[in-house]
């Protein structure tokens, strides 16, 4: 398994692969390799997709930004907070076959103890069921664990322990903790559980964090020990004061604020890995991600759903088998197509006339029906299909104005383009429901790529300037009516630009008029392109005769000509031209005609003609 | 008064946003100073030491026909206005005073201003007293008269005053300057009201 080096997008968020769906996102994450922390990436996002984890550090999120693949994932494992330890989640690798076992061994063994070290009080009987055999990665050495039956130690099975050849004569090496020799059948019992779990890795994946949570650490909530420097916390919702130290409102069951607890834990006890920078190596064992500000479990739960569910297969995959064969043989891209096109295709039988378009339309009929059934099988599967069902209502709905034949190109086109539209945004689910401030600066990001998504164009249309407002009813109608985004969060998380380093910019102009705008776009490029304005209209003579000297004054300029010169809006427009006024490079003309703007003659060559008007 | 050649408009008056009032306070700023000097140069264009600004807003001087755009009286009034206080409160350095209707001002020669409330008739200092009592003692000096005695009807009506700037000057301004000459000691007036005679010294 390797960190691979990840692609950000304009609002610093990893760049999705085509088919991608970013599932979960949580902030405050550490990254861990083995045991050992890594430099630089102990405060970041971690992105959780339906492809791959990726991880975006806060600062310098362009240098210290990893992901890994997740068909390159083995298991996964929870482990819930202990003390001042924050719940983490362990990653293991598919095994490699190029990996001599040498090195193997060398890097295992050690991590290995750590990381029982933190799940321990499991009783003997327990160990052939759990998990605490660490890897199934080759046979031979058998990176399994035995606990100690005297103080609950949980010790690596030598490397040269077979299980096939060991006997009670086997020199077992002491427990690392207490130095009493174990009985021979536990560490036999624990290297053939090893090898059997690493038959169904899955199965053991799935049970193993549950039992660690619910047997070992009773207490996961005291994680959030360092809230409690003595304040109670009233429940955001109902308002009952809380212990300081429950993470969530003891009647409600509200989330109590997360946020407040400390992410900043990267002077916590573990040792520091010696590189600092990670793109492209090699994880030897595993890694882990420390949620310091809670999260874990939703993240476990949905990668694992994710494990399971194993979209990256689906990008080479054939469409979804249907009845009709005649629509995927004609080598159409995606399985959406193929729902579609499938009145048009010839189909394997021969029928002609009547009969056969109304077979085809039946088959038609039964594979539509086939999709709606799987598609509502249960939520997840819902999701899984959730672009398959958004094309066929689409093109439900677009049938009646369709004539049968219509060409792919421009059906692809908006095809894509909803699923673009799906792909990535991030909807309160993906979130913790407690932490607002997550949802908002991930909105901020949304907002942030879908203006500069160029694509789109949207600012470019729009002159490089549109009103909060206009982009809010833009955004939302971009969202297909789901998870439509509330004004004020709207605004909450365009504030939020600034602080995010985001490549555009909330403006408040004097009128409390907000706008968006790029970030390097400012107050001296409209205005020259203002003066530039205005020195053309010193050139160019006006349609009618004016009673003044147009090329020494020029001509009036309304907000309207304004706003269709620049293709801003006409709101925009005033508010630009009065701020050029506030600069002193215009000034009014208040007159029956409304109001005009001049090039500031007033104040520019103010003194020349003082002096001549003193005779 | 005999007729006087055009007055010579500055290019500003014939730019549109000059009458409106600009809220740019830069902008403004220099929006008044121009009005002032406009004022200012069209009182000496046609020897005129007080404007009534009812009168004026009709007058060219407030109304540009051509471009059929005109200073309306509260506006008029606020530039005057700006004119009356000094630099130092951020106006246009005393070049102009409210004469109140009350006092004398009734009496005087143009009394048009009369009656008609506060703040519309006002002297325009195209140059203040302290400047026209230079430039009477530089006219005694030298034209040998110190030390004489001359009428205040004589100074301003005088045939030897002819060619000065302050021939046909305003009685109540030629007082107010003379009166500054008293005060630095360069001058003493006596006589009644109408007949007053003045020394220089």
């Amino acid at each position: 398994m390797f960190f691979k080096s990840l692609d950000l997008t304009t609002a610093l968020r990893p760049l999705l692969l085509p088919d991608e769906i970013l599932l979960f996102v949580q902030d405050a994450v550490g990254l861990y390799e083995g045991k050992y922390k890594i430099q630089n990436y102990q405060n970041g996002h971690a992105y959780l997709t339906s492809h791959r984890v990726c991880y975006v550090a806060a600062e310098d999120p362009r240098k210290y930004s990893v992901a890994i693949d997740l068909k390159e994932i083995d298991r996964v494992e929870s482990q819930a907070g202990f003390l001042k330890s924050s719940p983490k989640l362990t990653i293991y690798p598919k095994p490699q076959k190029k990996k001599t076992d040498k090195s193997r061994s060398a890097t295992a063994s050690p991590a290995v103890a750590q990381q029982s070290v933190l799940q321990p009080t499991q009783s003997l009987s327990h160990i052939p069921q759990t998990n605490f055999q660490q890897n199934p990665l080759s046979p031979k050495p058998i990176n399994a664990t035995w606990i100690c039956p005297i103080c609950s130690f949980s010790n690596p099975v030598p490397s040269n322990f077979d299980p096939a050849t060991a006997n009670a004569a086997t020199n077992l090496p002491p427990c690392l903790a207490c130095g009493i020799k174990p009985p021979f059948t536990t560490v036999l019992k624990a290297a053939i559980s090893a090898v059997a779990s690493r038959e169904s890795p899955l199965l053991s994946s799935v049970a193993s964090p549950a039992i660690a949570q619910d047997t070992d650490q009773p207490n996961a909530n005291a994680s959030l020990s360092h809230f409690g420097s003595g304040g109670t916390v009233p429940c955001p919702r109902c308002t009952f004061v809380n212990h300081p130290s429950l993470m969530e409102c003891e009647i409600c069951g509200a989330p109590l604020s997360a946020g407040s607890a400390s992410a900043n834990r990267v002077d916590s006890p573990a040792p520091l890995f010696e590189q600092s920078h990670i793109a492209n190596t090699e994880v030897s064992e595993s890694i882990k991600l420390s949620f310091r500000a809670g999260g874990d479990k939703t993240f476990h739960e949905r990668l694992r759903g994710a494990l399971v569910q194993r979209k990256w297969l689906l990008q080479n995959a054939p469409p979804v088998p249907s009845p009709s064969q005649g629509a995927s043989s004609e080598g159409l891209p995606s399985p959406v197509a193929s729902v579609e096109s499938t009145l048009p295709s010839a189909p394997r039988h021969s029928g002609v006339g009547i009969a056969g378009l109304e077979r085809r339309g039946l088959e038609a009929r039964k594979k539509n029906e086939l999709v709606i059934g799987n598609a509502f099988e249960d939520l997840e599967a819902l999701m899984a299909s959730a672009k398959q069902i958004v094309a066929l209502a689409e093109t439900l709905a677009r049938e009646s104005g369709m004539t049968t034949n219509e060409s792919s190109p421009e059906t692809s086109a908006v095809l894509s383009e909803s699923a673009a539209a799906l792909g990535m945004v991030t909807t309160k689910d993906m979130l913790n429901s407690g932490s607002e401030s997550l949802y908002l600066s991930e909105l901020a990001r949304d907002l942030a790529e879908y203006l500069t998504d160029d694509r789109k164009g949207i600012l470019q249309r729009e002159g490089g300037i549109m009103s909060l407002i206009d982009l809010w009813a833009v955004f939302n109608r971009s969202r297909n009516g789901v998870e439509l985004a509330s004004p004020s969060d709207f605004q909450k998380a365009a504030e939020l630009w600034e602080k995010l380093k985001l490549p555009v910019r909330l403006r408040r102009f004097k009128s409390g008029l907000l706008v968006v705008q790029r970030y390097d776009w400012n107050d001296e490029k409209t205005i020259e392109k203002i003066q530039a304005w205005m020195e053309e209209l010193q050139r160019v003579p006006p349609d009618d005769p004016v009673p003044w000297d147009w090329s020494l004054f020029g001509r009036a300029v309304t907000a309207q000509e304004a706003a269709h010169r620049f293709k801003w809006s006409v709101g925009v427009a005033a508010e630009e031209l009065e701020m050029a006024e506030d600069r002193g490079v215009l000034c009014r003309e208040e007159g029956i005609e409304g109001l005009r703007f001049w090039r500031n003659y007033i104040s520019s060559c103010g003194y020349g003609d003082l002096s001549r008007l003193a005779i | 008064m005999t007729t006087t050649p055009p007055f010579p408009f500055p290019p500003t008056y014939n730019f549109p946003p000059f009458f409106t009032p600009q809220p740019n306070t830069t902008t403004r700023h220099s929006q008044l100073e121009k009005w002032s000097s406009l004022i200012q140069s069209w009182c000496r264009h046609h020897r005129q030491y007080r404007l009534s600004l009812i009168d004026a807003v009709e007058s060219p001087l407030f109304h540009n026909t051509a471009l059929r755009k005109r200073l309306d009286l509260r506006e008029a009034r606020a530039v005057v206005d700006w004119m009356t206080k000094s630099e130092e409160e951020g106006g246009g350095g005393r070049r102009a005073e409210w004469i109140s209707d009350a006092g004398g001002a009734s009496s005087v020669v143009l009394g048009n201003g009369a009656g008609q409330g506060p703040k519309t008739v006002a002297w325009i200092w195209w140059r203040r007293p302290e400047e026209w009592a230079d430039v009477l003692v530089d006219w005694v000096e030298g034209t040998g008269q110190k030390g004489s005695v001359l009428t205040v009807y004589e100074l301003i009506h005088g045939e030897g005053a002819m060619s000065q700037e302050f021939h046909g000057m305003d009685t109540d301004v030629m007082l107010r300057s003379l009166n500054v000459l008293v005060k630095r000691g360069r001058a003493q007036i006596f006589g009644g009201e109408g007949q007053e005679g003045v020394k220089f010294f």
